[in-house]
């Protein structure tokens, strides 16, 4: 087992009882999707007034709900095609929201050039996912590229707990605008029948 | 054939590393993870202008005990 496979085992631990509490509650997982969002907004909040240890407390509640939705939904056998849109849809308003609130942070600081950072990454993670969602619209599967959404969130969580945002948001930056670039490249050659891989 | 390897080695790595189609829970996704970690960690605050974390960091410090 690799070091990354063994950390999402351990943390699967205390997830597994979640998703069996909502299961026996019988939780609709779209409220489930709803109240992460709705956490998430608090710790955009935090973010925003430069608690990051409040903040990252508060991302580890919120993506908890985040993660069991769809388990939950597995279980209850509440699979749906909206249920799926939904979720999606929530994740880029968690997402933008953290943004937002670092935006709001470095600006109270007078600090233009991480507002402008901030807001570059925040272009690039939300085209992250809708260059998959598009691609997906037209060739099969389009999962290339290093910086996804777990990997943003945990690294946001880093961030907060450790006071190293601006480390984060500079690889945040830099790895979305590679998994942008990965997936046009893929897509583009996919469509003219020139498939890539990993080269060996 | 193993020269030829040897020297395309660095180029063939930075291409799969840029061109990224590696799943989680690999050893190329967990290099990843530690060169992005040392990255966060050890990478002084002054060096990137952090507007909320002060001091050398951990490569600073270091800089500062050899010097």
């Amino acid at each position: 087992m690799t070091f990354t496979g063994a950390i999402g085992a351990l943390c699967m631990f205390p997830l597994s009882a979640l998703i069996s509490v909502s299961v026996a509650l019988r939780v609709h997982p779209n409220v489930l999707t709803f109240v992460g969002v709705l956490i998430n907004v608090l710790a955009a909040w935090a973010l925003a007034l430069g608690r990051f240890t409040l903040a990252g407390t508060i991302m580890i509640v919120a993506n908890v709900f985040d993660f069991i939705d769809g388990k939950v939904a597995e279980q209850l056998e509440l699979r749906s095609a909206f249920g799926g849109f939904w979720d999606s849809v929530m994740d880029r308003f968690s997402d933008i929201s953290l943004f937002i609130g670092l935006i709001y942070l470095y600006a109270q600081l007078g600090r233009t050039d991480y507002v402008m950072i901030t807001a570059l990454t925040m272009m690039f993670s939300v085209l992250t996912s809708y260059t998959r969602a598009r691609a997906e619209s037209v060739i099969v599967k389009c999962k290339v590229g290093f910086m996804e959404r777990p990997e943003r969130i945990v690294l946001f969580m880093i961030g907060a707990f450790t006071n190293r945002m601006a480390a984060v948001l500079w690889v945040i930056c830099v790895l979305s605008i590679l998994t942008v670039a990965d997936r046009i490249i893929y897509t583009w050659r996919e469509l003219n029948h020139d498939p890539i891989g990993t080269v060996t | 054939m193993k020269i030829s390897r040897l020297l395309t080695w660095p180029i063939v790595s930075l291409w799969n590393a840029l061109f990224w189609t590696y799943d989680r829970a690999t050893w190329q996704y967990d290099l990843m993870v530690i060169a992005i970690l040392a990255f966060v960690w050890l990478t002084p605050p002054t060096w990137l202008g952090d507007p909320t974390a002060s001091g050398p960091g951990l490569v600073g410090w270091l800089l500062t005990l050899i010097n």
